[in-house]
């Protein structure tokens, strides 16, 4: 046994070991510098000076974005930027004059751009214009020995094929500003550089970790004078350094059919609104498109400052988009869920009738109908036909506030549907116990009345409506709007595919509720004392509800005055929602006109234009046996007008542009 | 009074805080120089906070030197066992947040306590060795029970996953064991088999595929091209600092950013190229004093503990430094070892501060009794 201070010193001839172990460790390291810094040192300082290997990105190619019948929506094309290297500008002011006659620009410009950029490294390009002409990169690329620092830079810019139309659907990219990057860099996970593109809006956004792809490298050899030689591997000290190639994005299919988007954006010019086209069946939106809309090319080419504030400060909003993005009161198109509320609950049958005589007194206050001389004895189908707000609201004191707005949440009014697109609004349907949350009072019997005609407290938006409506044409179901059908790799591989989603299905107590409020859509557009019958385009046999709603509550004395002498912003909204064909449904659209006064008269003619370019494409068949039917309703029509007003037939085709 | 005062800082050893704070100012300035430059927005002021860790760690090493060492044998386990579970509590959040998680967020402290298992180790490992078989040499199965004292928070660390911090727990193992006399015959032994098992494994028992992920797993945060031009660029860091240096904040390697990490992992080769052959041969000897230092109070202790833990204690500072500077110099792969003092970083910092305190402790008390 050892003593304490004994097992130390028997240590002793381990612990002299270390200490040479350590001085040769450090020794090695000394050589190694040795070597480093003095036998390769002359080499190395150059490499240092010059730094003739850099290491640059390769940017990867961004998936494409092509339409339901394979029509390419969304493009990539290259694009050219003059950059200048501050590190090889010799003769600055030779060279600034130069490169600003060649580009049309100022040289103060040019020197702003750069003191702009002073605080970055000088070996860092600066990008002095981008998206320049080919006449442009022709003179830079030719008179490249007098120009030194100058050079071109190619890069991959976003072409939408279709510009403004379904902007809003397709988003855009844009690059990554120095506020969003910690944000994005802790929401994705990703340690993205300032200046990397993004998808920032719709598709792009919603799809950008499929449509990015990778980034690669690779490792450029840059002369003296900063032009940039493709490295070369014969210098021993870069052995084994390879480039890596990028990785392109995945492409995207979506449910949207291209000429159906620009059918919708043409039958929306002049107009500040949104048309939103679904699959009865499977929830697949078929159109989508908001106007006024924006180039989104613009946001992937480096958006100009007066761009931006032309679409900022516009005051109809058109980075907006209409169909998921904003909600309103649905007014009149509401009242087919009335109807199935009241059905629903047994609170009427098809016997009720109700008698309008163009308005109705409950407590102090007076409810007016559209039509100021009434409707007359009037059942569920008419009320319907002829939009009878006098029916819907003596049927609605028959029940309770929450029933209707079981019906209306049952057809996915008032939340959000899900879409797969960013920034989706919800809306609102009240009950009871919402107003006494929200206001912390009791519901009034007389709001109930207001409701009952989608106005007031009641909001939903057009993929909504569109939502409902199809649920209403296919018998309840209510499916998951989606607008992206497939993902496919670059080798054209099936990625993922998407199918329908159902949410919810609605079973109907009442077999006929259904048939009756489907009739009454019908003859909406295809009786001539419909309020659509004017718009109901032949062969499209659509089924559909006018409705509009109102911006400001209109006064006793003022609910009769023409829309269209009011001033812009009081104007109504006008909407129209439908499914066509009616005896065999398949497709649901939705319409808002804002400020657009009438249902009928701006919303509607949309969505006639759009389904029947849906008809004509998908259904040709159908559409010519429409063609037939829709001659015969006209012919009855005629022939009516003949027998009850032979001397002067005068048909309102239009109701006056009140309250539908 | 004032001669009791004088008398104990007579025998107050002021080597370990002086060689430290010299090591330190050489680094901070450095820290500076790599730093500085406009294109490193974000961490231009590093170096205030290096200046106030500093603090807190030679804060931290006068109250430890005040301790008698044992106490600090008294705490050993304890201190093993606190460190190791904090290591686990890493990576328990580390898996509830997914990916690789190195730090523990206390507050507005985030600490690694991968960094603190350092210590925790080499003074279990100090205790275990003086109170069990204190004076038999080592053989295999000698070193069935510290292996296990050592593997535990090895491969703990190594799955956070943290290879670099993993292996160094093995060599400051390696590194006691040998100096608690293992025998040369094991130690033979051990080189051959592991040497052979190593090259068999690598050669016949892996597949490419596997091969590959030692690759990234030895840095998952770089691909293996992408280290490969980082280690280039850090050798024409130092090789063009050539004899002398490009002088003090005139790395062009370190402000054009062509070295990553400039504040942390390569610290000594913007220092290489500011200051050449002579500078390095300067800061080396500054390190070798030190461990020198170290080693020589080892051998000239009363008590064994004290003994190995400072041999301990020498050889987490000195795999550290030395594998740090073999990555940056080419010599060895790159994996994430910081150099002491030099290298931006609370927690190695604040290790380096107890290190430091517990040695002075330990000469403070052999200067008491001679």
């Amino acid at each position: 046994m050892f003593g304490e201070e004994e097992l130390v010193k028997i240590h002793k001839d381990r612990a002299t070991l270390i200490s040479y172990i350590i001085t040769a460790a450090f020794g090695l390291v000394l050589s190694r510098l040795w070597y480093l810094q003095v036998y390769k040192g002359e080499t190395l300082h150059n490499y240092s000076i010059q730094n003739r290997l850099r290491k640059e990105v390769v940017w990867a190619p961004r998936g494409l974005i092509y339409s339901r019948d394979d029509q390419l929506l969304v493009d990539n094309i290259p694009r050219f930027d003059t950059i200048l290297t501050p590190q090889f500008l010799i003769e600055r002011e030779v060279t600034l004059k130069k490169l600003a006659g060649i580009l049309g620009m100022e040289v103060s410009s040019i020197e702003a751009t750069l003191k702009k950029n002073s605080n970055q490294a000088t070996y860092r390009p600066i990008i002095i214009k981008k998206n320049i002409s080919f006449e442009e990169l022709a003179k830079i690329e030719s008179q490249n020995a007098e120009l030194p620092g100058v050079s071109v830079d190619t890069f991959i810019s976003r072409e939408y094929r279709d510009k403004e139309v379904g902007a809003h659907l397709l988003g855009y990219i844009s690059e990554i500003s120095q506020i969003q990057l910690p944000k994005l860099r802790e929401r994705d996970r990703m340690d993205y550089r300032l200046g990397d593109f993004i998808g920032q809006f719709g598709i792009e956004e919603q799809l950008d970790r499929y449509l990015r792809g990778e980034n690669g490298h690779e490792f450029v050899e840059v002369d003296a004078r900063g032009r940039r030689k493709r490295y070369i591997n014969t210098d021993n000290l870069f052995k084994g350094i390879e480039d890596e190639k990028p990785l392109s994005g995945m492409n995207v299919k979506l449910t949207i059919d291209r000429d159906m988007q620009n059918a919708a954006y043409e039958a929306l010019e002049g107009r500040v609104g949104g048309v939103i086209s679904i699959d009865v069946e499977t929830g697949q939106v078929l159109a989508m498109v908001s106007r006024p809309s924006f180039d989104p090319s613009q946001f992937s080419r480096g958006l100009s400052p007066e761009y931006w504030r032309s679409l900022v400060n516009n005051k109809q909003h058109p980075l907006r988009d209409r169909n998921i993005q904003e909600h309103f009161s649905p007014g009149s198109t509401f009242k087919a869920i009335t109807g199935i509320a009241a059905f629903e609950t047994g609170s009427v049958d098809e016997r009720f009738e109700v008698n309008c005589g163009g308005s109705f007194r409950l407590g102090n206050r007076v409810y007016h109908c559209w039509k100021k001389e009434g409707h007359g004895a009037t059942s569920i189908v008419k009320a319907v036909r002829e939009s009878c707000n006098v029916y819907f609201q003596k049927a609605a004191m028959r029940m309770d506030i929450d029933d209707i707005a079981k019906a209306a949440q049952d057809f996915g009014l008032g939340s959000r549907t899900g879409i797969s697109l960013p920034r989706e609004v919800g809306g609102n349907i009240p009950t009871k116990e919402w107003k006494r949350k929200r206001f912390g009072q009791e519901w009034q019997p007389g709001e109930t009345l207001s409701c009952a005609i989608g106005q007031s407290y009641v909001l939903a938006s057009t993929i909504q409506l569109a939502t409902a409506y199809a649920a209403i044409a296919n018998g309840g179901k209510i499916f998951r709007p989606y607008v992206v059908k497939d993902i496919y790799d670059t080798q054209g591989e099936l990625v993922k595919t998407f199918t329908p989603e159902l949410l919810h299905e609605t079973k109907m107590k009442n077999p006929k509720t259904l048939a009756l409020i489907r009739e009454g859509l019908f003859q909406v557009m295809n009786n001539p004392k419909g309020t659509a019958f004017a718009r109901r385009g032949p062969g499209i046999m659509m089924a559909g509800k006018t409705g509009t709603s109102q911006v400001r509550s209109a006064s006793a004395d003022k609910v009769y005055q023409k829309c269209d002498l009011m001033d812009y912003e009081s104007r109504h909204h006008g909407l129209f929602v439908g499914f066509a064909p009616y005896d065999n449904p398949k497709i649901a659209t939705a319409v808002i006109i804002e400020h657009g006064c009438s249902g009928s008269g701006a919303a509607a003619p949309v969505a006639e234009k759009v389904v029947t370019q849906y008809m004509k494409k998908y259904q040709p068949e159908m559409y010519l046996a429409n063609l037939e039917k829709d001659k015969a309703i006209k012919d009855n029509w005629v022939q009516s007008l003949k027998a009850t007003a032979p001397a002067k037939p005068k048909v309102q085709e239009t109701p006056p542009d009140a309250a539908e | 009074m004032n001669q009791t005062i004088l008398q104990f800082l007579k025998r107050y050893d002021f080597s370990f805080i002086g060689s430290m704070t010299a090591i330190f100012i050489v680094g901070v300035l450095n820290l500076y120089s790599a730093t500085h430059s406009q294109s490193h927005e974000g961490i231009d002021t590093l170096y205030k906070s290096q200046i106030v860790w500093f603090l807190v760690a030679t804060g931290v090493a006068i109250l430890i030197s005040f301790l008698n060492p044992k106490t600090i044998e008294r705490f050993a386990y304890v201190a093993y066992i606190g460190t190791l579970f904090l290591v686990f509590l890493v990576l328990l959040m580390g898996k509830v947040g997914m990916g690789a998680q190195r730090w523990l967020i206390l507050g507005p402290v985030r600490m690694q306590p991968s960094e603190f298992m350092k210590m925790g180790l080499v003074l279990a490992l100090a205790r275990f060795f003086t109170k069990v078989y204190p004076e038999r040499e080592l053989g295999f199965k000698e070193l069935i029970f510290p292996g296990l004292i050592t593997m535990i928070p090895a491969v703990l660390v190594i799955v956070q996953p943290d290879l670099g911090t993993g292996m160094l727990l093995l060599f400051i193992f390696a590194m006691m064991i040998f100096y608690k006399r293992l025998k040369w015959r094991t130690i033979m032994t051990l080189g051959i088999i592991s040497v052979v098992s190593g090259v068999l494994m690598y050669n016949f028992g892996l597949k490419e595929y596997q091969r590959k992920r030692i690759h990234t797993f030895i840095d998952p945060y770089e691909d293996a091209k992408g280290s490969g031009y980082n280690a280039i660029q850090s050798e024409i860091a130092i090789g063009s600092g050539r004899l002398f240096g490009k002088g003090f904040k005139n790395s062009s390697q370190a402000s054009l950013n062509y070295l990553p990490e400039n504040h942390t992992d390569f610290v000594f080769a913007i220092f290489n190229e500011e200051h050449g052959f002579f500078g390095s041969v300067f800061l080396i000897i500054l390190y070798l004093v030190f461990f020198m230092r170290l080693v020589w109070l080892a051998s000239s202790v009363q008590r064994f503990f004290d003994s190995v833990l400072v041999v301990g204690i020498m050889s987490i500072f000195f795999w550290h430094a030395f594998i740090n500077m073999s990555m940056v110099s080419g010599l060895l792969p790159i994996v994430g070892i910081p150099l002491p003092l030099m290298s931006y970083g609370g927690s190695s910092m604040l290790t380096f501060g107890v290190g430091v305190g517990i040695a002075t402790s330990i000469s403070n008390t052999r200067n008491f009794f001679n």
